[in-house]
């Protein structure tokens, strides 16, 4: 199997992983209630890590997957092209 | 406390915003549909929407009415939890574009029900189709019910009246657009709600003695102090891990399930500009869900500390309350005209998934030779026939239908996000396995509803009325089902000579862009099996008592 195909599946299960902690994050400070409490920006933890990740936490994810993503179909691309050549 | 019943005092200015901004949807409609040159231009925008626009339209296509109405009541009532609850739709649209958006843009889908016809035959995709479009049902049942009590209430009308002048107007421009007319409608539709919702709320805040106002989604936390002493509980947790746990399958999974989302990918000029709509999707929708959890702050606070209590019959329209006490009567108009622009943007995107079901993935499958011109002919009979049968079911609604959309979230989540995932990335998934799936944890959601048998339920209260605790059991039950039964069939050669799974999982090569055929890629027993024992167990600990 090419490098190629090992990269999509890598991809796709980091960024399944990244994408979920980023929205999930209350489903860590109600398993981890030592978390709470904490006041961060003038707010409690639970609230605005969630809050903030949920926005431009995610909006950091999704930029650096669109990047990946995008090399990786250029990457598919080009072995596809290669292989009709052949 | 003093509660008041509250009521609009002077509807004139919010006629005529909501009037200009009906022209000017009428207007793009009119002008887009121009541009439409076959049927599949109609269903997809010619694949040609870019990346701002559709970034606007998909942020626009989920915001419903909800955003200005139903959000800032559930935060008024159930405080932080609804909060971690609403956080998570945003990742709806990157996790169906990692998973299977580009995928089926590359196969040329119309509907996520086109894949599934593709990948796992006609009946299958059948029995998708009435799911699929039970929940757009659902979900433009609640807002055409909603955007006709808005005009009940600025109008001064009785609701049949509002829903009927309302409802056509709506679907008139559905139809006349297309979805080159959709696409366009929500980006403007999402400039407007984010306007008048965000900007009018930085003068709440400055009124409330915030210092924050210029940034409402995030500064506020000099009102943090306040809100604690007068509402202690406001930031607590409250509910159980399985409650947390459970808005994973119910809501991040069932947004992955609603076609009217993943439509929105196949829109896309191509996938470099759908990945890029995805960046901005996550921008726009940010900037007006923080500001929501900042409006719901905001009415909890006013709520607790102003002298007239708001009336728990009005939760639902803390937005617009708060706007006529702090803001001038223009402005609450031009809120008003921003709250139904966004259940409009919703029935739009919930029309067009309606009509390409019936017309492409019903219609054109039983006679597939019809002409480019009667198919365009059918879609728009399609999309007026769905929007007509929404208004007179929203007319005197069954009870099952109205109890929750989130429920349908849920729905979409057990019946149509697995199948779709494991057939784009899984290739042992067969026909076999996808039916009993669809079917058996399709069915069993329902039957564990409360909306059935009261008594045949998973947990009690809200987890169980808006399909949390049935979803925390169905997903899972959905994906054990598929993979179990697909690797069972799959070595029974007599079963598998029945149907052309060779042809099967060409197809899961071909829509990730492979020109060649391995029988290697996506193709791991392992896999299934991990899928199948983990998928297991959290069936297990989702039907044991406790834990919400």
């Amino acid at each position: 199997m090419n490098s190629a195909y090992k990269k999509e599946i890598r991809y796709t299960l980091i960024f399944s992983v990244l994408l979920l902690m980023s929205g999930h994050l209350g489903l860590v400070f109600v398993a981890f209630p030592g978390l709470q409490g904490h006041m961060i920006f003038g707010f409690p933890s639970q609230y605005i890590i969630p809050v903030v990740m949920g926005w431009l936490g995610l909006m950091v994810i999704v930029a650096v997957q669109a990047k990946l993503t995008n090399d990786l179909d250029d990457e598919i691309e080009e072995l596809a092209a290669s292989d009709e050549n052949v | 406390m003093e509660q008041q019943q509250w009521a609009l005092e002077s509807p004139t200015l919010g006629i005529i915003f909501v009037g200009a901004s009906f022209i000017i949807f009428y207007l793009i409609g009119w002008y887009s549909q121009k541009m439409a040159k076959s049927s599949t231009d109609y269903w997809t925008a010619g694949r040609s929407i870019g990346a701002v626009t559709n970034g606007l339209g998909m942020a626009s296509s989920y915001m419903s009415l909800a955003t200005f109405m139903g959000v800032t009541a559930l935060i008024l009532k159930l405080k932080v939890p609804f909060v971690y609850m609403w956080i998570q739709f945003s990742l709806s649209i990157p996790l169906i574009t990692l998973w299977y958006g580009t995928p089926l843009r590359r196969m040329g889908a119309f509907t996520p029900a086109h894949f599934v016809r593709e990948r796992y035959g006609l009946k299958t995709s059948y029995i998708t189709v009435v799911f699929m479009i039970l929940i757009m049902v659902m979900y433009a049942l609640g807002q055409m019910i909603g955007v006709a009590k808005v005009f009940e209430m600025l109008f001064g009308i009785n609701y049949t009246i509002a829903l009927i002048c309302g409802g056509a107007l709506i679907v008139g421009y559905v139809t006349i657009g297309g979805m080159y007319g959709t696409s366009y409608n929500a980006a403007f539709q999402m400039v407007l709600m984010g306007v008048a919702f965000v900007i009018p709320l930085g003068a709440i805040m400055k009124a409330m003695g915030g210092t924050g106002w210029y940034f409402p989604p995030l500064f506020y936390s000099d009102m943090v102090p306040a809100m604690l002493e007068a509402v202690p509980d406001f930031f607590d947790m409250k509910y159980g891990l399985k409650w947390y746990a459970a808005l994973i399958p119910c809501f991040t999974l069932g947004a992955m399930g609603l076609p009217h989302l993943g439509m929105r990918v196949y829109t896309a000029s191509n996938l470099k500009s759908a990945r890029g709509a995805m960046v901005w999707f996550t921008f726009f929708c940010g900037i007006v869900f923080c500001s929501t959890y900042t409006m719901g702050f905001s009415g909890v606070f006013f709520q607790a500390t102003s002298s007239t209590g708001i009336a728990p019959t009005d939760y639902d329209k803390i937005t617009l309350i708060l706007n006529s006490v702090y803001n001038p009567a223009w402005v609450l108009a031009f809120v008003i005209a921003g709250a139904i622009a966004a259940g409009l943007s919703t029935i739009s995107a919930n029309l067009m998934a309606i009509g390409a079901m019936i017309a492409q993935d019903i219609i054109a499958t039983i006679k597939p030779d019809l002409s480019d011109r009667t198919m365009k002919i059918i879609g728009y009979l399609a999309i007026s026939g769905g929007g007509l049968a929404s208004i007179l079911i929203a007319l005197n609604p069954p009870t099952f239908l109205v109890v929750s959309i989130l429920w349908a979230f849920g729905l979409a989540g057990v019946t149509v996000a697995p199948l779709v995932i494991l057939g784009v990335w899984w290739k042992p998934a067969n026909r076999y396995g996808a039916t009993v799936a669809i079917l058996g944890a399709g069915l069993t959601y329902i039957a564990i509803s409360p909306y059935i048998f009261p008594n045949f339920v998973i947990s009690s209260g809200l987890p169980s009325s808006v399909g949390m605790s049935g979803s925390l059991f169905c997903v899972p039950l959905c994906f054990f089902l598929h993979t179990t039964v697909s690797m069972i069939t799959d070595s029974m050669p007599s079963l598998m000579a029945k149907i052309p799974h060779q042809k099967d999982k060409e197809l899961v090569d071909s829509i990730h862009g492979w020109s060649d055929y391995s029988e290697e890629r996506y193709n791991s027993k392992s896999a299934g099996i991990i899928i199948a024992a983990v998928s297991l167990c959290i069936c297990i600990w989702a039907a044991l008592p406790g834990g919400w």
